[in-house]
């Protein structure tokens, strides 16, 4: 740790005296490894790779200390390579003393890292580059008002950085039919939203209709058990028959059971058809009325009963688990055009429901959709309450899994993530009353509704044509449908040029398209399908030569800065103050930064920023141990997740203290997470504050259940995967990637074994030694929380064997979490609230590495070591603010670069 | 709209080369590939499993080089082709740092940092180096198979590949996109066009004012860009060019029917281990078929593990040294899976007999393998190299001098093969220890 700041250092007082440094000198003397560890080349690897002799042609003693060019670095690498995988010195050469080969290595891969970095700084230097993904989506979705689904596209994040970095967002002929594809889906898909656009449809289910329809099945499979048994007993009375005893003595002998005897009742002289009492189908129908048999006395036979005995099934039903209505259900018809919905739902919790029991969950593909939104129900059986919850339809309802797809469900939170959960839910009530799980939620009914007009605005794309988009119109005049479509390119390429050659080719493509045979429609949709694919969409281009910097016109700025703070277009009024100059204008830049900041459309920076920043897609790369940790549902885990994006979203807003994200006495949670992590409820629907207990573990990244449970495989926490994300992300400190080719000791294999004796392993060797001892220490000041982050005191383990059942030879051990340990170098700590006080009191470390990664994100170009001084002025600029949220945005925004090209 | 849907799959064929038409001039009534060839040709099969394998039960000793050896536990279910594979062993990528990347550089062998100012870098994989040649007779110049996309899962990640978006890195050391699945496979190579052949080129003549026109639109835009957004621009113009030559491929197919195949269309919902059996199917199909002679396949192990029953974390199934017991089983497992699965597809290739009454088996080279050996080492990759295609030494465990770049084999692979290369990647010369 201490030696990468002392590297850093050395950055600053090289890049800050030159006003404008020369781009070749800046990489210089940046990436250094100490002359004192010479002294481990000169006596363990020079005899045999030095002046005198080179072996395998590899020479070290005139290895330069400094790192700046890709040749040194290669040979930097080889060292380090060798020495990680154990390989020099040879077995039978005297080896290096641990502590010394530890530092070297500790201080060589960091060197590498920094090498790494400066020499692929890009010198301020923003490469043009396409739309990414996630912009390509909210560019359209601001031309045609819809949102596509765009997966099929390359994701654009990656190890190599954010996915604003223009060097990593290639472009493939395959691309290419990919965006000739979606553009068409999404003018599809425009066309059809435009023209359902003055509908007001309206749909509801009633809770009773339901109820009724399940207690009409009841009585049906009632009197089919009645009707089974009195079948059964006149077979028998046959079977009992002297003149059958042969018969029935075979069938029964070649029976596994009194079921499948049964099945041969036409053998048996005298036995009766189950035709006879109701059990009519093309199949063998004794086993039909072998199945009625035991109705009354199945798995869930008392659940059922219980269910018909619950008050107000006359006006409502209620939410069961596993079998009867586990969801309320309801179809969009067919023929309603895609558009925005509101989906509504009456429903009560019961008086004595327990509190984590009272959430509903709404989403849409009742059999496989994960819930859209969950709510907490407050209404009661006296007073019942109506909750809104908002539904896109699209076209894509429509096309695969369509019924599915177009079928709104609600349910209990947690009930139907996966039937393996379902199961153990009922089976946990039933152990509990042997009846199922409590009747808690009743719903009165379930109802969608095309969302009111008011909110329906033309999209400027559908606006520029001015055309009509359907074959039952008259067609538009050929100048209408060349003006109709340059006005589109226009919109489509934000401003930027429409070349009138490039609009007689779309014209003539039109053309085509009809002589071929499309109608007006078809052919307008393949054409403008191809200004969605041309580089004037897809492209953010500031055009220049490389010799010079400039700065960016109005229009370049509003689009960098929309781009930066919504991933999307500007709006008119941006625009325009872009086109006037106006923008360029510090206080109108600060002031627009403001604006775009408190629109909703922030969004589309938060999240993007900070799912990359803090690496959450780990979050979904493994299922959570569902046995282990049922608490830890669907919704709670979007819960989670959110939580992260929302407190980011309340610093910017409220423009509050960055150093909140370190600590902070508050969290921002919404009614599930609130009752996940045991705090008051929050007074109004979605994430809010909620102030905290003086001594709780919550407040700030580290006590996050998301950011705990991403530092676990989904069943035991991992301390090594906790601590290098605080020393990532919190104390920006990376520790080096980690080496490839270091020999895995198995000596501790297979043994019982708490987190802390295992990794003390991490001690014995160097190669390990070198980043475990900044790693491991932070992971164990964070055992308190288990893989889901709930509090715990308590760990323990249970060795698996093959089978995957415990291990019957190795019993569990149980122990109790100790948390203390001590920061390499120092300071030490005896529990989690020590050590989250050390590392909230490293706010400008925390604030230096969230800079730099806003520095990335925001110009679409790694932070280099150029970039020092730009980091250096954002730092104090907000420090000098009580380090608000908002101030490095503006700092950011107002800098030199942020408005060079 | 009429017509547009056979409209629309012509102009895919930017992503999926649709069944186009012929060369009837030269009168062949072949299905796939432009010229009767007296001896069949040669190809090359890459295949890779990203997260390597379990090296105490993987490899067989490597103090028993030579054919006198004993198959190792997790090559079992091969040992009725002993005799037609070797295990080759200490062979590396001397740039490969990344422990979580199997596939990558796997067969580039590129340095990531090899260019100042850039994070990233990559060259020429082996695949597209013998498709330049190789692809100018068949249908298709290569064919990059991937695993079948989950819709809720980074299937890829999950696998262990790393960056790239198949196996497959083209000359300018982009990637090259794969077909992701058994049925976008099965498409690209069976699917029959059945629009007439005027319309076809029609379609093929639209197809192209297409292209005339958006590169209209960017001409414009590039006059004004310095040099460095030029080259990113121009990534969109050779895209635009390789649709291009991709047209005029299709043009020489006008007319020339896909081949039949016996195999039915996939199920969408096929995963792991029945998918990975399929692609395999169908790899032989489109060799049999000549429609193509050079085939990656970037194989998934994530949803391998889950199809298998496994519950461990891929990932951490590759640390199984700390622990053992279920991560070290899942480990093994999965090799058991892959020996059995790469059985299959030898079976496949031995069974399936060429024009001139040879086996398939006997005209192609397959190498099978990762960058990453177990864990994040990244040293004596594992490596299974098979088929009569090359003049390889088979039935061998084959022990190269520690740390021999894996470029040699894939220069050895290449040149024997007939494609005219000198040097692959960080490659020193042709390894003779791997050839008869």
């Amino acid at each position: 740790m201490k030696h990468s700041c002392i590297i850093i250092l050395i950055v600053l007082v090289a890049s800050v005296a030159p006003v404008a440094p020369a781009a070749a000198t800046m990489a210089d003397a940046q990436a250094h490894m100490p002359e004192q560890h010479r002294g481990l080349l000169k006596e363990h690897c020079e005899k045999c790779h030095g002046p005198d002799t080179q072996e395998g042609r590899v020479r070290v003693d005139d290895l330069p200390l400094s790192i700046d060019s890709v040749e040194t670095a290669e040979r930097w690498q080889k060292v380090l390579t060798v020495l990680n995988a154990g390989e020099m010195p040879p077995k039978d050469e005297p080896q290096p003393d641990s502590k010394i080969k530890t530092d070297f290595l500790a201080d060589l891969s960091q060197a590498m890292v920094v090498a790494r970095k400066s020499l692929s700084d890009q010198h301020g230097a923003i490469t043009m580059r396409r739309l990414n993904r996630r912009e390509y989506v909210n560019t359209l979705k601001d031309l045609l008002g819809v949102e596509i689904n765009a997966t099929e596209l390359p994701s654009d994040t990656g190890p190599g950085g954010f996915d604003t970095v223009g060097s990593n967002l290639f472009m493939s002929a395959n691309q290419f039919g990919q965006y000739r594809g979606l553009g068409r889906e999404a003018l599809e898909e425009g066309f059809a939203r435009h023209a359902g656009v003055a509908g007001t449809e309206k749909l509801r289910i009633e809770g009773e209709e339901i109820s009724a329809d399940f207690k009409k099945q009841e009585a049906e499979a009632a009197d089919a058990e009645r009707r089974a048994k009195e079948w059964i007993a006149k077979v028998e009375e046959a079977a009992a028959r002297p003149e059958n005893s042969e018969i029935v003595a075979t069938l029964k002998k070649a029976s596994k059971n009194d079921a499948e005897f049964r099945r041969s009742w036409g053998k048996i002289a005298g036995a009766p058809p189950p035709e006879d009492f109701g059990f009519k189908t093309v199949e063998n129908n004794a086993d039909k009325a072998n199945g009625a048999l035991s109705r009354s006395t199945d798995y869930f036979s008392a659940y059922r009963e219980k269910f018909f005995a619950m008050p107000a099934l006359d006006t409502g039903t209620y939410l069961t688990i596993h079998t009867l209505s586990q969801q309320v259900t309801l179809m969009a018809p067919w023929n309603w055009p895609p558009g925005e919905f509101v989906v509504r739902v009456r429903a009560a919790a019961l008086a004595d429901s327990p509190p984590d029991r009272r959430f509903l969950e709404f989403g849409t593909d009742p059999r496989n959709g994960k819930g859209l939104h969950t709510r907490e129900v407050t209404g009661t059986m006296d007073a019942p309450q109506v909750i809104e919850f908002p539904l896109t339809l699209t076209r894509a309802n429509d096309n695969h899994d369509t019924r599915a797809k177009r079928t709104l469900f609600v349910r209990e939170k947690g009930t139907q993530d996966h039937y393996l959960q379902t199961r153990i839910k009922f089976n946990a009530g039933k152990a509990r009353n042997k009846v199922g799980p409590e009747l808690v939620l009743w719903v009165d009914w379930l109802e969608i509704e095309r969302a009111p007009a008011a909110n329906r605005q033309t999209p400027p794309g559908i606006a520029a044509l001015g055309m009509p988009l359907d074959d039952k119109s008259s067609e538009p005049s050929a100048s209408d449908l060349r003006t109709g479509i340059e006005r589109f390119t226009a919109v489509a390429f934000r401003g930027g040029p429409v070349p009138p050659a490039f609009v007689d080719k779309l014209v003539g493509i039109y053309d085509l398209r009809r002589k071929a045979g499309d109608k007006h429609a078809a052919a307008l949709k393949e054409t403008l399908s191809l200004v969605l694919s041309a580089p004037g969409f897809l492209y953010l281009a500031e055009p220049s030569d490389d010799a010079t910097r400039r700065s960016l016109t109005g229009p370049e700025l509003a689009m960098r800065l929309s781009y930066f703070l919504w991933g999307g277009p500007p709006d008119e009024t941006l625009r325009e103050l872009g086109q006037t100059g106006e923008l360029s204008k510090p206080a109108v830049l600060a002031a627009q930064t403001d604006r775009l900041l408190d629109d909703p459309r922030s969004a589309g920076f938060i999240r993007p920023f900070i799912h990359q920043w803090l690496v959450l897609d780990r979050l979904d790369f493994f299922e959570f141990n569902r046995d282990r940790y049922p608490r830890f549902d669907h919704a709670v885990k979007q819960s989670a997740r959110n939580e992260i994006y929302e407190t980011f979203a309340h610093l910017v807003c409220g423009n509050a203290s960055l150093a909140d994200l370190l600590q902070s006495d508050y969290v921002i949670v919404n009614d599930v997470l609130a009752d996940y992590y045991g705090l008051p409820h929050p007074a109004e629907f979605g994430f809010q504050k909620v102030s905290l207990p003086k001594d709780s573990p919550r407040g700030g990244l580290l006590g996050m259940a998301a950011v705990l449970a991403m530092g676990s495989n989904g069943d035991t926490t991992s301390p090594v995967e906790r601590g290098a994300w605080v020393l990532r992300k919190m104390l920006d400190d990376p520790p080096p990637p980690p080496p490839a080719n270091v020999p895995s000791s198995t000596r501790l294999a297979g043994k019982t074994l708490t987190p802390r004796e295992r990794l003390k392993m991490h001690q014995e060797e160097p190669q390990c030694a070198s980043c475990h001892r900044s790693i491991d220490p932070i992971g164990f000041g964070l055992e308190n929380f288990d893989a889901v982050g709930q509090w715990r005191t308590e760990d323990s383990y249970q060795a698996i064997d093959a089978e995957g059942k415990p291990d019957a030879k190795q019993p569990k051990k149980t122990w109790a979490v100790d948390p203390s340990a001590e920061f390499y170098g120092g300071p030490s700590f005896k529990s989690f609230a020590e050590m989250r006080a050390i590392i909230a009191s490293k706010r400008e470390a925390f604030a230096r590495g969230f800079t730099e990664a806003l520095i990335e994100y925001a110009l679409g170009r790694p932070c280099g070591f150029s970039d020092e001084p730009l980091v250096d002025s954002i730092v104090k600029q907000s420090a000098a603010k009580g380090l608000g949220t908002r101030e490095y945005i503006h700092a950011l925004v107002g800098s030199k670069e942020f408005s060079t090209k | 709209m009429s017509m547009p849907i056979t409209r629309r799959r012509v102009l895919e064929s930017a992503t999926a080369i649709v069944a186009l038409p012929a060369l009837e001039s030269l009168g062949f009534r072949k299905f796939a590939s432009a010229a009767a060839t007296a001896a069949p040709p040669k190809r090359l099969i890459f295949l890779g499993f990203g997260w390597g394998v379990t090296e105490e039960s993987w490899y067989p000793d490597i103090k028993t080089p030579g054919a006198d050896y004993t198959l190792s536990p997790g090559l079992a279910p091969l040992a009725r082709h002993k005799s037609d594979f070797s295990v080759v062993q200490n062979m590396w990528h001397k740039y490969s740092v990344e422990g979580h990347e199997g596939s990558t550089m796997w067969l580039t062998g590129a340095n990531r940092f090899a260019q100042p100012g850039q994070t990233f870098h990559n060259s020429i994989s082996a695949d597209q180096v013998a498709a330049a040649q190789f692809g100018l007779q068949t249908r298709f110049a290569s064919l990059e198979l991937d695993a079948n996309p989950s819709t809720t899962k980074d299937v890829v990640a999950l696998s262990g590949h790393g960056p790239g978006l198949s196996l497959a890195w083209d000359a300018r050391g982009k990637p090259v996109a794969g077909l992701k699945g058994p049925v976008e496979a099965f498409h690209r190579l069976f699917s029959q066009d059945k629009t007439p052949i005027e319309q076809q080129k029609a379609m093929l003549a639209e197809q192209r004012s297409v292209l005339d026109t958006v590169l209209e639109s960017g001409r414009d835009l590039k006059r004004r860009l310095g040099q460095r957004d030029t080259a990113k621009l121009e990534e969109y113009f050779d895209g635009i060019r390789d649709i291009e030559s991709r047209l005029s491929k299709d043009e020489q197919w006008i007319g020339v029917a896909k081949p039949s195949t016996k195999l039915r269309e996939p199920e969408a919902s096929l995963e792991g281990r029945e998918e990975i059996k399929l692609m395999y199917d169908l790899l032989v199909a489109a060799l049999q078929t000549d429609s193509t002679r050079v085939v990656t396949y970037r194989q998934p192990v994530g949803t391998l593990l889950t199809s298998l029953g496994i519950k461990v974390f891929p990932h951490d199934m590759s640390h199984y040294h700390t622990t053992r017991a279920e991560k070290l089983d899942c480990s093994q497992k999965r090799d058991l899976a892959q020996s059995e699965l790469l059985a299959g597809l030898l079976d496949r290739l031995k069974a399936t007999k060429e024009a001139d009454g040879s086996l398939l088996f006997d005209n192609v080279t397959l190498a099978y393998g990762s960058n990453i050996r177990t864990g994040h080492e990244l040293s004596n990759c594992p490596m299974i190299l098979a088929g009569g295609g090359s003049g390889l030494k088979l039935g061998h465990n084959i022990v190269m001098p520690k740390n021999t770049p894996l470029c040699n084999a894939w220069l050895t692979i290449l040149k024997r093969s007939g494609v005219d290369v000198e040097k692959h990647g960080d490659s020193t010369g042709i390894a003779e220890e791997l050839l008869a």
